[in-house]
């Protein structure tokens, strides 16, 4: 065997015909790591592993250290291989029917390691068709050949794409367990989309989305590891958004009046201004995002607009119906609002459960303090199926990690399908994978509600895909 | 001359005024604020109380304005700068007391007097004025037009607890009464509920009672366990861990915070929790200190309370009030100087629990000073839901203003009153335990009890949870927590 080296993908572009490419991947695998990709369905998983098979045109970067030796097992190169059998079926100009290939000839014919092989076609229990054509085979058999011969062919990498697909339950085992006796001698790259079929040897899991390697997660860190298996539930996921809870409906608003209107507002604090003279109206089902730098009244602004800043009473607001100042109780306001901010995670630091919180959104509350209907309960559940968290419901929010908290927090925004739903800064303070898990949700969110969002970031490049308005607060003036 | 209105009652209505409190069904609360809705609130004060209490009315949709003396205006004063930054209207009593329909008098207690006899004149006929604690009334005999309805509500929490708690979408339990010697038209309780409902106290429980058992239990509980019984157990304990050689840095941190840890133990569980929370031997050997605790003391919460009921007690102080405060200044410039108090808690990491681990005095400490007052208040015949509000219920609050500042913070947020109590209180329990705490050593304060046994004898360890479970505080806590939907962890 020769010195092993590691694989090593330097900012490589690659296409793949026109509609497809790989962008910038940075990513090395070294001899004795075992890898998973995994990701969405056409999030360029398989096109990854075709890589390192030495598919694709290069555009940029570099590619080094592939071996000569890499058995490959996918759909595509299965679907090729029968291909070619067909072909050379239509190919036959006599009036002859041809069999095709035989099992055998495909298995024994060229083969670097006929030992491995014999030992395998035993293990498949495949003795009964190696005399038949390989084109006859039913595609479970088919991907069993297609596996001894990536096995037997003595391979310095192993590639192998969702190899365990469409094998009963004994076999998929057995596969399995031959496989963890390879793991000193050959690096192993699976594309696999079940968490529950991730070998025990796996080491290290690359997280393929759009294109793009976004994330490598080493299996031996827990909690990045169960933030992973969150956001592919969330990204593969059939659920949608649960529905709203009809007995607790909000009142319906007036679909000509702009759902929020600031006639010239400031906030003043010592006769010195945070912004002034600001007008904004926000129309039922209108995206916006708001940005500015740090203290240029971001979230005073908004502060005005849910309630929360005393000066909303010297203003001229007029929100969801109501002139703010003329009798109405800041929780009519509320009603119509959902919120998520990095100070809300901060004053919502109590040990109730999960499914409580996403309760009080129904209340407008920061934990429970009213008795619940099954019909809430219910919807609380679906919401906690959607993002994944089913089996913690009953955990204590305060021991959640700040993603989960996060993410937990927007639902309860949502829970009530309010008109306004206003996501300060969502993705402060997460790093990538829970970054990733809220843009998720937001998307999942955006897709499924009529809900106008407005969302807060101070990076006025920072866009997102849906939003079409705009307003920017400048910097604050040092004196006023 | 101040005439103690208690005083003037016959026995059979002080003592059926003492038993007035009704834990109230959320049900009485159905018709939210609309006794108030459309009238007029004119807050005077604007501090703490004032303003959060203001804050919540207004989110509740309500009228409120502030009227400040003249003074407070024109020299831009902390108070005038609270009400005008926060959007609300400001004026002077002249200005906007007549226009009230209901006037909030939030001022400190010691100013009661001169506001109300300011303020009374300009009220308009049959206009409402209220209270957030009784002393004025029961105490000072304040004699109030007999044209105006004058109610009580207090919340049972600092005033930043009543904002940060009405805008998590909850309240704080609040205390209502109406002085029946000043209910001309019958509206008092309609407006003392729809200002409850305005503060969100009725999510957190509303409790109906008299002005002069808010008045008689508030005093006791303030003066007893919830003050008095920390400052002389965090002296005590701070001595005996230096004199045994404990590092200062750590008996100082340990007691600083230590109150806080073991009473919020408490407050979701009651004393038996807070025991519970120790180890079997520990909890035997804080059971013990503690009755060995309730016999020294028992006297001393006897005298509180009695000198509350009769007056000796707002008399004396009173009569510092009329000599500037000469002895309330002189002994918090003395508690200033104590070690424990010029002591800065070290930079060590204590652990949740070895708080109660080496903390098993403050333990002992607080279950007596908890059972002693409920004992005395309901004995005088105060009932038990009042007793519990002021003693148990109120510890773990106290307890954290501790935390933020040693002993300076808890006397700079309590009331005047309460602090001249807790001052009372700590030069009588002093001397009192100076033997019990010569028997006192790093076992039980500082180091903890030895762990190479935690063996204990069954029957002993059955007859002291027993014991705990079974005292009435721990009854009527198990049915007013419960009223609590949602315990929370205030930091």
């Amino acid at each position: 065997m020769t010195t092993r080296r590691p694989i090593h993908l330097e900012a490589l572009t690659i296409q793949f015909d026109e509609r497809f490419q790989l962008n910038n991947i940075n990513w090395q695998i070294e001899p004795e790591q075992h890898w998973v990709i995994t990701g969405t369905n056409g999030a360029g998983k398989s096109a990854l592993a075709a890589v390192l098979a030495g598919a694709g045109e290069r555009v940029s970067g570099s590619l080094s250290g592939l071996p000569a030796r890499v058995g490959v097992v996918s759909f595509e190169a299965q679907a090729e291989l029968i291909e070619a059998e067909r072909k050379k079926d239509d190919a036959d100009i006599l009036d002859v029917i041809s069999e095709g290939t035989p099992v055998h000839e495909m298995l024994f014919k060229d083969c670097a390691d006929p030992a491995t092989a014999r030992d395998l076609v035993a293990r498949f229990k495949l003795e009964y068709l190696l005399d038949r054509a390989f084109r006859k085979l039913s595609t479970g058999e088919s991907r069993k050949v297609m596996l001894i011969r990536a096995l037997s062919s003595n391979p310095e990498l192993l590639v192998l794409d969702e190899p365990f697909d469409g094998l009963d339950v004994d076999t998929l085992s057995m596969l399995q367990a031959y496989l963890a006796t390879l793991i000193e001698t050959v690096p192993m790259v699976l594309v696999l989309n079940r968490f529950d079929e991730f070998p025990d040897f796996i080491t290290d899991i690359a997280y393929v989305n759009q294109g793009e390697l976004q994330l490598q997660v080493k299996r031996d860190d827990p909690k990045a590891y169960a933030e992973l298996y969150q956001l592919l539930h969330l990204k593969t996921t059939q659920l949608a958004v649960p529905p709203a809870d009809p007995e607790t409906a909000i009142p319906a608003l007036d679909p000509a009046q702009p759902l929020v209107h600031l006639n010239g507002v400031s906030i003043k604090y010592d006769d010195k201004a945070l912004f002034s003279d600001l007008d904004w109206t926000i129309n039922p089902n209108q995206h916006w995002q708001l940005s500015g730098p740090n203290g240029s009244g971001k979230t005073g602004l908004l502060s005005l607009i849910t309630g929360d800043h005393p000066q909303c009473y010297v203003n001229d607001i007029f929100v969801f119906g109501f002139k703010r100042g003329s009798g109405e109780s800041i929780w009519q306001i509320k009603q119509f609002i959902g919120y998520v901010s990095s100070a809300l995670q901060w004053e919502y630091r109590v040990g109730t459960s999960l499914r409580n919180v996403i309760i009080s959104g129904f209340y407008d509350s920061i934990g429970l303090y009213s008795k619940y209907s099954d019909r809430q309960r219910q919807i609380a559940d679906q919401w906690l199926a959607l993002l994944g968290m089913s089996h913690r419901a009953d955990q204590p929010f305060n021991k959640l990690s700040y993603g989960d908290q996060r993410l937990l927090l927007i639902a309860r925004a949502m829970v009530k399908h309010p008109p306004l739903l206003i996501l300060d800064e969502p993705c402060l303070g997460l790093d990538d994978m829970n970054r990733q898990l809220v843009l998720a949700l937001i998307e999942k969110i955006c897709a499924g509600t009529e809900t106008a969002v407005i969302y807060v970031n101070h990076h006025p490049e920072d866009r997102i895909e849906g939003i079409e308005n705009y307003l920017a607060l400048n910097a604050p003036t040092p004196t006023q | 001359m101040p005439n103690n209105y208690f005083n003037t009652l016959p026995l059979r209505e002080q003592l059926e005024q003492l038993a007035k409190c009704r834990f109230m069904d959320i049900s009485e609360f159905s018709d939210g604020v609309s006794a108030l809705k459309g009238k007029k609130m004119v807050i005077i004060g604007c501090g703490a109380q004032g303003l959060n209490q203001g804050l919540n009315l207004r989110d509740s949709g309500l009228d409120v304005s502030y009227a400040l003396r003249q003074a407070a205006i024109t020299e831009k004063r902390q108070s005038w700068k609270n009400a005008s930054e926060n959007g609300f209207t400001v004026g002077t009593y002249e200005e906007l007391v007549p226009t009230a329909d209901i006037v909030l008098n939030l001022t400190p207690d010691k100013q009661h007097t001169s506001v109300v006899t300011a303020v009374m004149p300009l009220m308009k006929q049959g206009a409402c004025l209220s209270y957030s604690h009784g002393f004025n009334i029961v105490e000072e005999g304040m004699k109030v037009r007999e044209d105006l309805t004058v109610i009580m509500v207090a919340p049972k929490c600092p005033g930043s607890e009543v904002r940060a708690e009405y805008v998590r979408g909850f309240g704080v339990p609040t205390l209502i009464a109406v002085h029946e010697d000043n209910d001309p038209k019958g509206e008092g309780l309609a407006l003392a509920k729809a200002y409850a409902v305005g503060t969100g106290g009725h999510k957190a429980g509303v409790l109906m009672s008299s002005f002069i058992a808010e008045v008689k239990s508030d005093l006791m509980g303030e003066q007893t366990i919830l003050c008095g019984m920390l400052q002389t157990g965090s002296l005590l304990c701070f001595d005996k861990m230096i004199e045994e050689g404990v590092d200062a840095g750590y008996a100082s941190k340990l007691i600083q915070f230590g109150w806080e840890t073991v009473t919020e133990a408490l407050k979701y569980g009651g004393v038996t929790n807070m025991l519970d929370r120790l180890s079997n031997p520990a909890k035997i050997k804080a059971f013990d200190l503690s009755e060995e605790l309730k016999v020294i003391m028992r006297p001393l919460y006897n005298k509180h309370q009695d000198d509350i009921i009769d007056g000796t007690f707002s008399r004396t102080m009173m009569e510092d009030w009329a000599n500037d405060d000469k002895n309330l200044l002189g002994w918090r410039a003395e508690t200033a100087e104590t070690a424990f108090e010029k002591t800065p808690a070290g930079d060590v990491e204590i652990s949740e629990q070895e708080y109660f681990d080496h903390g098993i005095l403050m333990v002992a400490m607080v279950k007596a000073g908890v059972e002693l007052a409920f004992e005395t208040m309901t004995a005088a015949g105060i009932v038990a839901d009042s007793a519990y509000y002021e003693s148990l219920h109120e510890t773990p609050l106290i307890a954290n203003t501790i935390a933020r500042k040693k002993l300076y913070e808890m006397n700079a947020t309590i009331s005047d009153t309460a602090e001249y109590g807790c001052y009372l209180y700590n030069h009588a329990c002093l001397p009192l335990l100076a033997d019990f705490m010569k028997g006192i050593k790093t076992d039980v304060i500082g180091r903890g009890l030895p762990v190479d046994d935690n063996g204990v004898d069954n029957a002993r360890l059955i007859e002291v949870n027993t014991a705990l479970r079974s005292h009435p505080v721990e009854a009527i806590g198990a049915v007013l927590r419960g009223h609590m939907a949602d315990m929370k962890k205030i930091v």
